[in-house]
């Protein structure tokens, strides 16, 4: 099923950057920033990792392709939605060619791998009884009425 | 052992006193990982990191069955808190034994402490339209942290803190 992406979370997402998650199969988890974002279709979203920011994850990745997401910085509180899938990470090719140089365009990253989500669930984090809200069943038109009764600022993208 | 900076420990602190909002990084025992935001965050002794047990659900059902994961900045990230630290969790629930140990932390002082957060730290900073209409704590989560490495840009998973 295809995770619909409001306006609202695709300006937030690709303004400030995500925190990845990523957990061997074992269960310990993994943190690194995806400080480029870009939502690439409706339910995808590919982040630009430098050659240390991929280190960290690829090993883990190549065992285990579940990732999770949060929007960093005042997202985390602002945008408060948790994003969930399976990612890829692409080391050429056209799709790596187009993030890797808007992400050197627009941040100076040096992209060694882009790391492709193609998104499975989306959760409200919201704190009190909308938390842990499953969201992703939720037709495209419904999910954008839902959010604009509790939220309508989008940020400005970061430099 | 690790030991926590200075600078670390004015991090782990409510955003409303200079610390910050962080994400909490747990797993399900079978690898799924699971991210969520918290903003009641302190430190215990020099490598224990406090979160409030409010609103707990993917987070809580993880720690239980796995104790493994990972604490980081989420904002603000500019002021050099770079990191992620690692280390085992366990969630101290009204109803624990009053003698329960962890690493060092007895869930009496914890929960004589930290049990009742929103009322000596309430959430002042938080706008209208994200704070929550009432604050129900069921106990503290404390991290044992083992290690930490940096998530700063050209320097990410150089380690911080090594125990």
């Amino acid at each position: 099923m295809t995770v619909n992406l409001t306006d609202r979370m695709k300006a937030w997402i690709e303004a400030m950057g995500c925190h990845l998650c990523v957990a061997t199969p074992e269960g310990v988890p993994f943190v690194v920033l995806g400080r480029y974002a870009e939502v690439t279709g409706n339910g995808e979203v590919a982040f630009a990792l430098a050659q240390d920011e991929a280190k960290v994850i690829a090993p883990v990745l190549s065992e285990n392709p579940r990732v999770a997401f949060g929007v960093s910085r005042q997202g985390g509180i602002r945008a408060a939605y948790q994003f969930k899938g399976t990612g890829e990470l692409l080391r050429s090719g056209q799709a790596f060619d187009a993030v890797s140089g808007r992400a050197r365009e627009e941040k100076g990253i040096d992209t060694a791998a882009v790391l492709l989500v193609r998104l499975t669930e989306l959760y409200c984090t919201k704190p009190g009884y909308e938390a842990g809200q499953r969201l992703d069943g939720m037709p495209p038109e419904e999910l954008d009425a839902w959010e604009r009764q509790r939220w309508k600022d989008v940020p400005r993208k970061r430099d | 052992m690790v030991k926590f900076t200075k600078e670390m420990k004015e991090a782990l602190r409510v955003p409303g006193k200079g610390g910050s909002l962080i994400y909490l990084c747990t797993s399900s025992r079978d690898g799924n990982p699971n991210i969520a935001a918290m903003r009641f965050v302190a430190t215990h002794k020099d490598d224990k990191i406090l979160i409030a047990d409010m609103f707990l659900l993917k987070t809580k059902a993880n720690i239980k069955e796995n104790p493994d994961v990972a604490v980081t900045i989420c904002h603000p990230l500019d002021e050099g808190r770079w990191w992620v630290f690692k280390g085992k969790a366990v969630d101290m629930e009204y109803g624990f034994p009053r003698d329960f140990d962890w690493y060092g932390a007895n869930a009496t002082d914890i929960l004589n402490e930290w049990g009742n957060w929103n009322k000596f730290e309430p959430p002042d900073e938080v706008p209208p339209d994200i704070v929550f209409p009432k604050a129900v704590q069921r106990g503290v989560v404390v991290v044992h942290v083992e290690e930490a490495y940096s998530i700063e840009p050209g320097h990410v998973g150089e380690k911080v803190l090594t125990g």
